[in-house]
């Protein structure tokens, strides 16, 4: 307890030395802290949209990706993270000429006795031609320019953006379609007792657009497999309305897959389904059994892997980014701590010197200069990671400053000046960039109090560090090199 | 083991230093006995050795080759806890800059040695300090400042006191004058002088003619080698000669 003591007396009597080393040391560990805490909120940010996506396999017919909707002779939609975001992509079902393979009912069939499938879930995606609702204007990002509040057509004539109409098994299947989350803001999604019935859960665009509330009807025209409408109608029921965050997400109506055939006039094909795998580490294996049980002449079969790449690699550079600057933090801490224990040791080794002539042993010494160290960095560490709290999100914001936004605005001007459909593809574009820029953005940074845990570690490590240097000097220091002046 | 008439005996004690490629002879071959409860003052010129060998006494540092006895003690071959021991109370130490412990009030310095030595409680201590420092004529209200806060002639009392701390029979003051006025450094000799007549072996190293002179024993360096007399083959019959 009389080291203790020593201790503690040599610090407060050099408070000047002592408050400078916390300072500098609390800046080190704080730093290293808010770089651990922030690396391990994009960590979990990743898992999660890795849980949320990853174990979904997209099964497409072959050459159909990029075909779709945002075609109209516009550039492909698929490239580039924000076309990715957008994904469905579908093909219409007016591409399905004689030389596109299809997927059928009885293809899918074939999947279910696949290992690790845990679901399957077809969906039949469909532009609505018609004129018994419209569509809800789509504001395009970074508005301006020639592209305009209004959209185009391939003749100049303004005309709504198509309305998209998905048959699906499972409408939750949308929210890995759609940009963002997918959220159903009233009423209800399907069940499974709604197979084959008259009810549509409806974008909010739709919804606002036609003034559609829960309950109401509305009626799609019926179309024939050549894509002409029959004369028919089909009146459905609003029984719930979804929301993605974007207009253009939400200019779309769900309905279960055997309606929607009707309407469209689909027998057994789908334009894509989506399999879910049981368990992430078995998606590759999965998406093989796919591969080899349809044919890669028949089907294109994507893992979510890609998808979840596209969407992350923002949040994947701002992880490394973070472990950049961990590593970074951890190389300026350690200069900065051997600096000021080179300091100390000098300004200390004459003390030392002292000591050991009026009959200190090495462990006396050792012992008194760990605890001050340990007394310092565990100060540091206090402060360090009370500073953390405050700083931790800040930094990781500054980190996904988003890189899409640059790219969304300027984008959507190049749409204008062709006059053509091209414009449409990149306010989908810019949406999509919207999406990213909001989940980006949820990267919420909890500090959790373990931070005080490994502040704790680090100080006690650093502490450790800076006692075994000195130790080593000290059991070797003969008294008399010390003490010599000239 | 204990020599009655010798508090120490050095034969053929042997250190020198590399100093690049420079082989510097600091003490090369000293041999001498140190009466018991003398004053011996070890005089010569600046970087003759005598800091080297008044370290070597100490146990500050070791000797390439040779012996010392101090006490029965073979001080050149202590190792470890032995040699902890062996500064903690048989040497006492007075440096020329003073080297107190600067984060340590005049007390705390001269109780230091006590508490590393052990065996004494923190009463007992602070009382055995104060009458120390009674002493060597420290003033009360100094006792609890701190060195930065004393002056030189007040710090080197407070090293001696330091010295004193665990009644050595050995005290060593390398130069304990040199950062002091004269009035001063005559009041601090006088003080190491008074150790002396109280039967406890002092050995002042100093190239200061004046110190010599109050001293029992003069003890002549240049060059690593002991000058006159000492230089001498015999030095057994020459030091008792001297020491009569
Ligand atoms: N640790 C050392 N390394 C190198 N040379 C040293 C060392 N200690 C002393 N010396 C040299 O040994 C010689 C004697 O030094 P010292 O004993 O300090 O002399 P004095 O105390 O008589 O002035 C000097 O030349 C000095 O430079
Ligand atoms: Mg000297």
């Amino acid at each position: 307890m009389t080291i203790f003591r020593w201790a503690w007396r040599a610090l407060i009597r050099a408070p000047l030395r002592g408050s400078l080393l916390v300072g500098v040391l609390a800046v080190s560990i704080g730093l290293a802290l808010i770089m651990i805490t922030v690396d391990g909120a994009f960590a979990q940010r990743l898992d999660d949209i890795r849980a949320s996506v990853g174990t979904d396999i997209t099964v497409r017919p072959a050459g159909s990706f990029g075909g779709g909707v945002f075609g109209f002779g516009g550039p492909r939609g698929g490239n580039g993270p924000g076309g990715a975001l957008a994904t469905p992509t579908p093909a219409p079902s007016d591409a399905d000429d004689d030389s596109q393979p299809t997927i059928t009912d009885d293809d899918l069939q074939k999947l279910t006795s696949i290992p690790n499938v845990a679901s399957i879930t077809r969906v039949v995606t469909d532009v609505y031609q018609g004129d018994t609702i419209t569509a809800g204007t789509v504001t395009p990002p970074g508005n301006g320019g020639q592209g305009g509040p209004t959209f185009r057509g391939p003749n100049g004539q303004g005309f709504s953006p198509p309305i998209i109409v998905t048959g699906t098994d499972d409408p939750n299947t949308l929210s890995s379609l759609a940009t963002g989350d997918t959220e159903i803001t009233s009423g209800r999604s399907f069940t499974t007792d709604d197979a084959g019935k008259n009810v549509a859960v409806i974008g909010q665009a739709i919804a606002d657009a036609n003034s559609l509330a829960g309950g109401d009807t509305f009626t799609l025209n019926n179309v024939s497999s050549d894509g002409t409408e029959t004369g028919t109608t089909t009146t459905l029921t609003v029984i719930g309305i979804y929301s993605t965050g974007t207009t253009f997400g939400d200019n779309g109506i769900a309905l279960p897959i055997e309606t929607e055939r009707t309407i469209f006039a689909h027998t057994d094909t789908v334009d894509q389904a989506i399999v879910k795998v049981n368990n992430v580490d078995n998606v590759d294996q999965v998406s093989n059994d796919v591969k080899n049980a349809l044919g890669t002449d028949k089907a294109d079969v994507t893992t979510a892997e890609s998808a979840f790449t596209a969407i992350s690699s923002p949040l994947s550079d701002a992880k490394s980014s973070s472990q950049v600057g961990l590593i970074a933090a951890l190389v300026a801490s350690a200069i900065i701590i051997l600096f000021s224990i080179g300091i100390v040791a000098r300004q200390r080794v004459r003390e030392i010197g002292i000591l050991k002539a009026i009959g200190a042993s090495n462990w006396n010494v050792v012992s008194q200069l760990g605890i001050e160290t340990a007394f310092i960095a565990i100060g540091a560490a206090l402060v360090g990671a009370i500073a953390t709290f405050p700083l931790a999100q800040l930094v990781a914001d500054g980190l996904v400053s988003d890189p899409t936004t640059g790219t969304g605005g300027p984008a959507t001007n190049v749409g204008g000046p062709g006059g053509g459909g091209g414009g449409f593809f990149v306010a989908g574009a810019g949406g999509a960039a919207n999406g990213t820029n909001s989940l980006l953005g949820s990267v919420d940074v909890a500090v959790s109090p373990s931070v005080f845990a490994y502040a704790l570690a680090i100080a006690l490590g650093l502490a450790l560090i800076a006692t075994v240097i000195p130790a080593w000097y000290v059991g070797r220091v003969r008294p008399a090199e010390v003490l010599r002046y000239e | 083991m204990n020599d009655p008439e010798y508090t120490a005996v050095l034969a053929n004690v042997v250190k020198h230093f590399k100093s690049g490629p420079v082989l510097v002879r600091a003490v090369d071959g000293v041999s001498l006995q140190l009466p018991r409860g003398k004053m011996v003052a070890l005089r010569g010129p600046s970087g003759c050795g005598k800091s080297t060998l008044l370290n070597l006494f100490g146990a500050l540092d070791r000797p390439d080759s040779g012996d010392i006895v101090v006490d029965g003690i073979d001080v050149g071959r202590l190792k470890g806890g032995d040699e902890v021991d062996y500064r903690r109370r048989k040497v006492g130490f007075v440096f020329q800059m003073f080297n107190l412990m600067p984060s340590l009030t005049a007390l705390e310095n001269v109780m230091l040695p006590m508490e590393l030595a052990g065996g004494m409680g923190p009463a007992a201590r602070k009382q055995k300090a104060e009458s120390l420092l009674e002493r060597v004529k420290l003033a009360p209200d100094r006792y609890t400042r701190r060195p930065t806060r004393l002056s030189g002639g007040e710090q080197q009392r407070v090293a001696i006191a330091r010295a004193l701390a665990n009644d050595p029979a050995l005290i060593l003051a390398d130069e304990p004058t040199a950062n002091l006025d004269s009035t001063t450094g005559g009041q601090v000799i006088s003080l190491l002088r008074r150790l002396a007549d109280d039967k406890r072996t002092v050995v002042v190293a100093t190239h200061d003619n004046s110190i010599a002179q109050k001293a029992d024993v003069v003890i002549s360096m240049s060059d690593g080698k002991l000058m006159g007399k000492w230089a001498e083959e015999d030095s057994e019959a020459e030091s008792a000669r001297v020491s009569s």
